[in-house]
């Protein structure tokens, strides 16, 4: 499955970049996400719930950042197994300067077994989609946040 | 004398059970202490298991235990009967070892108290799996590029066949023209409505293990589960209660039956599997699966000089039962019903990372009569012929049978022409495609769709099957004169325990209501082959015929014996002294219930004697001819000494929309022939079946699996069976041409309707959309690919013959 869009976030690039490697804003904005640790340089493992459609349960990520190039790119590499199966996949954000806001750019590539796939796999294009909405929808909350922190501290 | 029921359409005498919800499948049996299996299936198509670790499902309260792959390596191979030249046949082994091969691949098995805390426990099982890479598309997989699934073979090519009669190069190259077209037979799924279930429960103190479980074929089953768990087969009872369906996906023997059977030695407890329906499409066999490339020669009149099939055919990643067999029947039966001098198929059988393929309702035949009648298609487009015109142009008269095939087949006997006018004249041909012109005018997308096939049923002659193609009957008059019939067809649905007993009923002079079929219980029923390849009238039917006979034979003596005559004739459902007919005299019969103990019987000359009078001395023994044994029972094992051959004629009549690509259905029209019918109601039933499978089949069914493996279409939300609003109204009629193979003159017709109906669908669609050039298009024909064809608009010269 193919997932891509691009978002608009009104804040800075660099906050925004800042923002998307920062382990704890992750935690917060991806859905679903209880649970983010360090386990080495830009690698991460991560406790979610997850669900499409009628299969929810519990995964157990790693999450890995690579081809970081401040502010503008880096790579996500996901691999997370649970009780209803897998999901892998890559994804690349490309960030630029839109009129004083940030877009975001985003294509990945997301494979799923188990019942995820059996059951789910027709709704993971949508529920994808959804999850990526929500996810920018709140780092978009945790960057306006995070903006008189930033004037003031940087 | 109660009126003959041979013949005649008479309702089912299992219906009320079944439609009440009073017949008892597997799941129905509940035995005291029963424990309860689930398994762990692998989520990878093709990975290498570094390890296990079961130890929280262990503890998981309830959790008696659980098993993988080194537990039950013990357990013999699952086997696979099919022998053809240089097979490689993995090792196919009841749980995975080292490696699961596909989505569904059974990895472990829990057994606990409850099916919920089995299915909690399989949730805690942690598998550390190495993912590797997929072969899939099973031309693909046959490349040298391809990832290989079993690495001891160093390819995926299971098996390289060529077979056919006839200098096919000379026969191609003396051709007008020659034709090529690749098809698709995608995977399908039987979906037999109930699953597969096994109950197992071992007496350890007589050291016997009784198996209930949902196959087509309990005593071959009984001696494969045997071989499998290493015990005598004497020391293993296998009943198949009430079977909800099988298509072939229930001919087979599963690594679960076995399993079942080893848990409750291991455990001194009945232990009980429950197929899922995510397991039975994962897990259950499927059907079909073949990429072809057609090769069709041709003279300018339409005189076909030759046919050339090369296939890959999908195995999956192991062998079931008949898994590298189905593609030779296939081979078998590519004359069709025509003259075709030389035809060559050249099979490359391919594992693939995907389950096994099997035997599907039609088995190989529906892709043969798919691939003639799509090239006969084909030849007419091109000729600018009407393809019923083609059609007859290469049949075979009625007088050349047995007609020799050169596929090596001597087909029975048969009228091709005759079905053909018959649905001709139902739809009334030449009208309808005066129909389809003035609808062409009027820009409207009609469709005709005809299809000419002839089948390979009654399987088979034992030369020519894998594992004996007879089938046994024991038929019995009990004392009180009424009949017990044991047969060692199983049936499953067909219908059989109506139709044997209307067979013995006619012969014994017996209501059909006196007459008990009983089957699928290997204790109770003399050694039988089973239900499938629409054998069980033919073959089956016949062992009852034959019996019956034989029985009669004896009960024939004993009434000449009793009415002191030199032989006594049955005549309409009587003995009598020979020459004098029934109603002469007035019959009375020994009431039943008086014994006749200590009081002699009394002579009856010149009466006659019903088969319960002749029960009773049979049984009572005071009064039998010198040295006879007592009883009245007689076994019959018959061996059918070719198949029988089946034909008839399918026409689809459909009207594309425009703007949505659906397809509408405006007739649907079909004269089968399946020889002598034993009960035209069963017959017809068999038809509607088989059409709504192949409809399915044509329309909309279609197993997929991603680019990973994963089975997408692992729900009946994803799968689209044909669902009752989806079926046209079908009319039906036939012709009848006996055979000559058995004395009852049965062809068969369970899987009629699924091999004449899908090219009739095909045809009907393409004929449609011939004004856009199309000539050919693949299974299922979805709407979104006619919409695409009709948005694109029409064409003037395209070749879908490419």
């Amino acid at each position: 499955m193919k997932i891509e869009g691009t978002y608009k976030i009104a804040a800075p690039r660099e906050r925004v970049f800042a923002a998307l490697t920062d382990p704890l804003i992750l935690q917060k904005c991806i859905p679903g996400c209880e649970q983010m640790e360090k386990t080495g340089e830009n690698q991460y493992h991560a406790k979610l719930t997850a669900g499409v459609g009628p299969v929810k349960g519990v995964f157990s990520a790693t999450v890995s950042l690579r081809d970081i190039v401040s502010p503008q790119h880096y790579k996500l590499v996901v691999e997370g197994k649970g009780q209803p199966g897998f999901a892998k996949g890559s994804g690349e954000l490309n960030l630029s300067d839109d009129a004083g806001a940030t877009s975001i750019a985003y294509t990945g590539d997301v494979n799923v077994g188990g019942l995820l796939a059996s059951v789910g796999q027709r709704m993971i294009q949508a529920t994808g989609n959804m999850l990526a909405g929500k996810f920018f929808k709140a780092l978009e909350a945790e960057t306006a946040a995070s903006n008189p922190l930033s004037s003031t501290g940087t | 004398m109660a009126e003959k029921t041979v013949g005649k359409p008479i309702k089912r005498t299992e219906d009320p059970r079944l439609i009440q919800g009073l017949a008892h499948y597997v799941d129905d049996i509940r035995l005291p202490d029963t424990l309860h299996a689930v398994f762990l299936r692998s989520i990878y198509a093709h990975a290498k298991i570094n390890s296990i670790n079961a130890s929280a499902a262990e503890q998981l309260p309830g959790v008696v235990a659980v098993y993988t792959g080194k537990d039950v390596a013990r357990i013999g191979p699952v086997p696979c009967a099919a022998a053809l030249p240089d097979l490689k046949v993995p090792d196919h082994r009841a749980l995975a070892q080292n490696k699961v091969y596909f989505v569904g691949h059974p990895v472990a098995v829990v057994v606990a108290e409850t099916k919920s805390a089995a299915r909690d426990a399989v949730d805690l099982i942690e598998v550390d799996y190495e993912e590797l890479p997929v072969a899939l598309d099973e031309e693909k997989a046959a490349s040298a590029k391809s990832p290989v699934i079993h690495e001891q073979f160093g390819t995926n090519v299971a098996y390289k066949l060529t077979a056919g009669e006839g200098d096919i190069e000379a026969a191609l190259k003396s051709a007008d023209q020659v034709i090529k077209q690749k098809v698709l037979h995608k995977r399908l799924a039987p979906i037999a409505m109930e699953p597969r279930g096994v109950l197992a429960r071992y007496y350890p103190g007589e050291q016997e293990l009784t198996l209930w479980t949902s196959t087509q074929i309990p005593h071959l089953c009984r001696t494969q589960v045997a071989i499998m768990l290493g015990m005598p087969e004497n020391k293993l009872r296998l009943i198949t209660p009430e079977v909800g369906g099988g298509f072939g996906s229930k001919l087979n023997v599963y690594a679960e039956e076995a399993l079942m059977g080893w848990i409750s030695m291991q455990l001194n407890r009945p232990v009980k599997w429950i197929e899922g329906r995510r397991e039975n499409m994962q897990a259950t066999i499927h059907g079909r699966g073949q990429t072809g490339y057609i090769e069709i020669g041709f003279k300018k009149d339409g005189t076909l000089t030759g046919l050339r099939y090369n296939v890959f055919a999908d195995m999956g990643a192991y062998f079931q039962l008949l898994t590298p067999a189905i593609p030779t029947l296939t081979g078998l039966m590519l004359s069709g019903c025509y003259k075709i001098p030389a035809i060559q198929i050249n099979v490359t059988g391919v594992f693939t990372n995907k389950m096994s393929t099997d035997a599907y309702r039609g088995a190989g035949r529906p892709e043969a009569t798919y691939v003639v009648e799509r090239a006969l298609d084909l030849v007419a487009a091109e000729l600018g012929k009407d393809p019923v015109e083609v059609r007859r142009k290469n049949f075979p008269q009625p007088s050349e049978f047995p007609f020799k095939t050169a596929t090596g087949l001597f087909y029975d006997s048969g009228n091709y022409q005759g079905a053909l006018d018959k649905a001709l004249k139902m739809v009334d041909y030449p009208k309808l495609r005066e129909e389809q012109k003035t609808a062409r005018k009027e820009g409207r997308l009609m469709g005709i769709g005809v299809s000419t096939y002839v089948e390979i049923c009654a399987l088979g002659p034992s030369a020519a099957m894998p594992a004996g193609g007879w089938e046994s009957a024991t038929v019995r008059v009990e004392p009180t004169g009424k009949v017990t019939i044991l047969t060692g067809a199983s049936p499953h649905g067909q219908g059989e325990e109506t139709s044997f007993a209307q067979i013995a009923a006619d012969e014994l002079g017996v209501g059909v209501n006196d007459v008990t079929v009983i089957h699928g219980d290997t204790a109770i029923v003399q050694y039988g082959i089973g239900t499938f390849g629409s054998r069980g009238l033919a073959v089956g039917g016949t062992a009852v015929y034959l019996a019956i006979q034989k029985l009669k034979d004896k009960a024939g003596k004993i009434a000449a014996h009793v009415l002191q005559c030199e032989k006594a004739s049955f005549v309409d459902g009587k003995f009598c002294a020979d020459g004098k007919a029934k109603g002469e005299v007035p019959a009375p019969s020994t009431p039943v219930g008086e014994s006749p103990a200590g009081a002699l019987p009394h002579p009856h000359h010149g009466k006659t004697l019903s088969m319960m009078d002749i029960a009773l001395e049979a049984h009572v023994a005071k009064n039998l001819p010198p040295d006879m044994e007592p009883g009245l029972s007689a076994t019959s094992f018959f061996e059918p000494k070719n198949f029988t051959f089946p034909f008839g004629t399918h026409i689809a009549v459909v009207e594309i929309d425009k703007e949505t690509g659906e397809i509408h259905f405006q007739r649907y029209v079909a004269v089968d022939d399946c020889g002598k019918q034993i009960n035209p109601m069963l017959v017809e039933g068999q038809i509607h079946g088989g059409i709504v499978q192949s409809l399915g089949q044509a329309l909309y069914e279609e197993l997929v699996y991603d680019d990973q493996g994963q089975l997408v279409t692992g729900t009946l939300m994803d799968y689209a069976l044909p669902k009752a609003i989806m079926i046209p109204h079908l009319e039906l009629d036939s012709t009848e041409t006996p055979s000559p193979v058995n004395p009852l003159g049965a062809k068969g017709v369970g899987e009629a309707g699924t091999i004449g109906a899908t090219p009739a669908l095909v045809s009907a669609v393409v004929n449609a959309l011939e004004p856009y050039g199309v000539r050919h298009l693949d299974m299922p024909l979805k709407p979104e690919v006619l919409w695409q064809i009709i948005k694109n608009g029409p064409r003037k010269n395209s070749a879908g013959a490419a």
